[in-house]
């Protein structure tokens, strides 16, 4: 048992680190940014035209979210070849599975990380909006220098949570291909007829990995809780 | 500074009527009535948080007219002109107390870091908090952040400080400190605009009394007739003895 956890373990790290951490981290820097984006539609003011964008967000939020990922990955790695449009795609869009993997990832981490920044940014009372207008700061400034700062610690834990469930939901790139971590277990389980070993070996590399984020999650939980100082009177 | 007729409605309540109102620069006017009367819609009005269905705002060199859009450009400059301190402070939790007073000058009014500091500086040791500038706002009591409250609106010199109840959290003790930096401020000629129920203060501070009830102004003029004891109108004199207490006598 020890010669095979010795000769796999190197083989199932080496995928975590050239495939299930990278998936996992520009996936999450991308969900961020159209989950900030979705948020801020979703919460404006504005009306008129830019109702349609909201209407566009709000449908977003609720497709990823009432849908499978893996059904979602499944959409885009095998789905999208046959959009064809004749003149405009006469092929389809045929994606690599890396990029597949992470156009998905983002598209779902964005789905579900923008209802927590909503709600963070929906949880900074509105006189600190008022205090920001008050000393002739535009909306933008407002945003980015008083409300961000402090909705930042309310997102922080949920988001964090969502990170961690991104590491072990890519896992599911291995249907699409993707050689990450758990595919590469399956792989050499079909070899050595030992699943039960192999499929333990990952879970508890995933483990591990979870183990150290979440140490991490708490450690910058504390950093932002002493820089932003978020107890309102 | 004068608002001509402005109307003003929340739902199907008309908070202010047709209420025209001057607020002369370098004079303290005070506004009192009951709660709910439309005193702290007008204040907000002033420094366009509201903005009124209708009439006209003059400012200046700027004249508003409320039944139009008012543009961008016009809200922010007032907005930098009157500077608000509100009841519950709004004090930015993520700054420090010199933070929270720096980040109108150096945003907005584009000042260079080390002169805003500077200024900050000064204005800390004027509210009696000198030594507060590193400390965070939850580390402060009431009468504290409202005076680092009063500082950051004064940071950005402005030619109106529009106080909304600004002592109404707070326990006598912490009020009376809160209360002398703005008779300082007053004694120095500021230009001011209060709303308060402290009726004693009021007396003492005001060089122009507003009575506001149900929207309507039921007085304008100087404090010693509205707190003469031969005021004709019996409501203000019932209000100011409901607000004295002299009912309890």
């Amino acid at each position: 048992m020890w010669e095979i956890i010795k000769t796999s373990l190197p083989q199932l790290l080496a995928a975590g680190f050239k495939y299930t951490i990278p998936l996992a981290i520009i996936s999450f820097f991308f969900g961020l940014i159209i989950a900030l984006v979705t948020a801020l539609i979703r919460l404006s003011r504005q009306r008129g035209a830019f109702m349609i964008l909201k209407w566009i967000a709000s449908f977003y939020v609720w497709l990823f979210r009432s849908t499978p990922l893996l059904v979602q990955l499944f959409i885009v790695f095998f789905g999208l070849p046959y959009l064809r449009i004749k003149g405009v795609l006469p092929h389809g869009i045929k994606l690599e599975p890396f990029t597949a993997g992470i156009i998905t990832f983002s598209l779902n981490t964005g789905a579900y990380a923008s209802e927590t920044i909503r709600a963070a940014i929906s949880s900074v009372p509105t006189g600190q909006w008022e205090a920001g207008a008050a000393i002739g700061m535009t909306r933008l400034q407002i945003l980015w220098r008083i409300i961000l700062p402090q909705a930042l610690r309310v997102a922080l834990p949920p988001l964090s949570n969502s990170f961690i469930s991104l590491v072990k939901d890519t896992s599911l790139a291995a249907s699409i291909t993707i050689m990450e971590m758990f595919a590469v277990s399956q792989q050499i389980a079909a070899e050595n007829y030992q699943p039960l070993l192999m499929y333990t070996l990952v879970a508890m590399v995933y483990a591990v990995f979870t183990t150290i984020l979440s140490y991490f999650q708490g450690y910058l939980e504390r950093v932002v809780d002493r820089q932003v100082n978020a107890n309102n009177r | 500074m004068k608002l001509t007729n402005i109307n003003k409605s929340f739902g199907n309540k008309n908070v202010l009527k047709n209420t025209t109102l001057e607020f002369p620069a370098g004079k303290t006017t005070v506004m009192v009535g009951p709660s709910g009367s439309g005193k702290s819609t007008i204040l907000r009005s002033l420094n366009l948080l509201v903005m009124p269905e209708s009439g006209q705002y003059d400012f200046d060199d700027h004249h508003l007219d409320f039944s139009q859009k008012v543009s961008n450009k016009d809200k922010l400059a007032i907005r930098q002109e009157t500077g608000m301190v509100f009841q519950d402070y709004n004090l930015f939790p993520n700054k420090t107390v010199l933070g929270n007073i720096i980040e109108g000058p150096t945003q907005v009014l584009k000042q260079a870091k080390k002169e805003a500091i500077a200024n900050a500086h000064n204005l800390l040791a004027k509210v009696g908090l000198a030594d507060y500038g590193d400390a965070y706002p939850n580390e402060l009591s009431g009468g504290q952040a409202q005076r680092v409250a009063i500082a950051r609106a004064l940071a950005m010199s402005p030619k109106y400080i529009l106080l909304d109840e600004p002592t109404s959290a707070l326990d006598p003790e912490l009020e009376l400190s809160v209360l002398k930096v703005l008779l300082q401020l007053a004694e120095e000629k500021q230009s001011m605009v209060i709303v308060t129920h402290n009726m004693v203060f009021a007396k003492h501070v005001a060089d122009k009394i507003i009575f506001v009830e149900n929207g309507e102004i039921l007085y304008d003029g100087t404090p010693d007739e509205f707190f003469a004891p031969d005021n004709p109108n019996k409501r203000i004199k019932n209000f100011i003895a409901s607000m004295t207490m002299e009912n309890l006598k």
